[in-house]
């Protein structure tokens, strides 16, 4: 444990890094998700026909060159866009931190649509006429009924995706990203000790990934609750 | 030139680039998919074995190298092993010297434990009512997970099964980390070289997504040939 000396805080702010990429990710990825199935559930077959290239597309590549083709690819697009009102600018990019995190939402995005899709269609239909034949208006039917039914339906895919993301996450340390991976291979190169270097970055994301099994279990618990059976 | 023709060029000339490293990404894939679906197995048998020291070597296995980044594991066994000096000088050092023996290695160990997890799924999906029937005509529990379970558990588990294959297809870019040359190395050697992302990588995700498409179909095809005794 030694020559984890002066590097603890380093690995901490890592974490840090971490969690903060995976919350605005997890933020951009329901909306993905929610946008995705929106479209895929509507009558539009524009909309449907766009929602269905963006799940092929982004379920179907590595997740590491969309990564670089969206930092990359966005780094030249702002570059020229900046030339138009500078030209002395010579090189722009989003940062890794943004970049990074709305790549891999859009990636995992694309599995959450397929997820929240199948969870309205799981939605029984007598509910929603019930529903309406109470009164309630489109809006109110979907609030009080609709999400909190797929809500249950969802979950447990929900809790694969976000552990997805959290895995993702230490692919941003290619595009330059300082979270724990990146860290562990700057402190390989000073200590000359990679094994105890990434065995702790593992274990810092093993931990990362139980916080969120757990936190999914009790989640699918409180939207059970009520088919319990009493005792 | 005018920039669409430009762009066309760069296509043009980047795709054979980049096919170079087809050749190893395919090797990847299978050599780590049946090394992997063999690990699976074998996890799987740990596991509803019935035996606690057993199952539970086996379920910290799938624990560990599902909750951790694919691509922390991979830098572990390219970076990592070569610390201990009882590695360096054991007979898996000539694997684990190269960057391919670790590619693999690492692909392997990781498709194994989600591997393995889906064949448990297709394992309990079998229909209890078979399982009594043949024990009631006479077959040993060997017999009837041979010729029950078995055939049962696969039909049941292919769809989940391609989905992962699909995943390790494309694990197998991460591999351009450790300076392997596979169709992602390349690409990324030519992006270093002219700067065009949105031709170089557009063109590589084309490849993957037909990829992807074929492994699709091809496992279509293998689970309408399992499951023909269902159809009429």
């Amino acid at each position: 444990m030694d020559v984890l000396t002066g590097w603890w805080d380093d690995f901490f702010w890592g974490s840090v890094v971490v969690v903060q990429v995976f919350f605005v990710a997890l933020i951009l990825m329901v909306l993905f998700g929610l946008i995705g199935a929106a479209a895929k559930l509507s009558d539009n077959k524009v909309a449907q026909k766009i929602a269905s290239g963006y799940t092929i597309v982004f379920r179907g590549t590595p997740e590491i060159l969309v990564l670089l083709l969206f930092y990359f690819g966005s780094a030249i697009a702002l570059t020229s866009i900046a030339q138009i009102f500078d030209p002395e600018i010579k090189y722009l990019d989003i940062p890794p931190f943004w970049a990074g995190s709305f790549a891999i939402a859009l990636i995992v995005g694309s599995y959450a649509t397929e997820t929240f899709r199948g969870a309205f269609l799981g939605v029984d239909p007598g509910q929603v006429e019930a529903a309406r034949a109470l009164g309630l208006s489109n809006f109110k039917t979907f609030i009080y009924i609709q999400v909190p039914a797929m809500w249950r339906l969802a979950l447990p895919p929900f809790g694969n995706h976000m552990l997805s993301l959290i895995k993702d996450t230490a692919l941003i340390s290619v595009i330059g990203l300082e979270e724990t991976v990146f860290i562990a291979e700057q402190a390989m190169g000073t200590t000359g000790k990679p094994f105890t270097m990434f065995i702790l970055v593992g274990a810092i994301y093993l931990s990362f990934s139980t916080i969120i099994t757990l936190s999914v279990m009790r989640m699918e618990k409180y939207a059970n609750k009520h088919l319990e059976v009493s005792r | 030139m005018t920039p669409v023709l430009e762009s066309l060029t760069l296509i043009i000339e980047s795709v054979p680039q980049i096919l170079m490293g087809f050749g190893l990404t395919l090797q990847l894939l299978f050599l780590s998919g049946i090394l992997g679906l063999i690990l699976a197995i074998l996890l799987l048998l740990m596991r509803i074995s019935g035996s606690a020291y057993l199952s539970a070597p086996a379920m910290v296995y799938i624990y560990v190298f599902r909750g951790t980044p694919i691509l922390v594991q991979i830098f572990i066994i390219y970076h990592g092993l070569a610390q201990f000096e009882a590695i360096r000088e054991s007979i898996f050092w000539a694997i684990l010297r190269e960057p391919f023996g670790c590619g693999v290695l690492a692909l392997t160990l990781n498709t194994g434990a989600y591997v393995s997890e889906i064949l448990r799924g297709g394992v309990l999906g079998v229909e209890r009512g078979l399982l009594e029937a043949g024990a009631a005509l006479g077959l040993s529990k060997r017999h009837r997970f041979i010729h029950i379970t078995t055939p049962i558990a696969v039909r049941l588990a292919i769809p989940a099964y391609s989905n992962d294959v699909i995943s390790l297809m494309k694990s197998t870019a991460l591999v351009s980390t450790i300076t392997l040359l596979d169709m992602m190395g390349y690409a990324r050697i030519v992006y270093a070289e002219t700067y065009a992302p949105y031709e170089v990588f557009t063109s590589l995700m084309v490849i993957y997504l037909l990829m992807t498409w074929i492994i699709q179909r091809a496992f279509g095809l293998f689970e309408r040939r399992m499951s023909r005794h269902i159809r009429q």
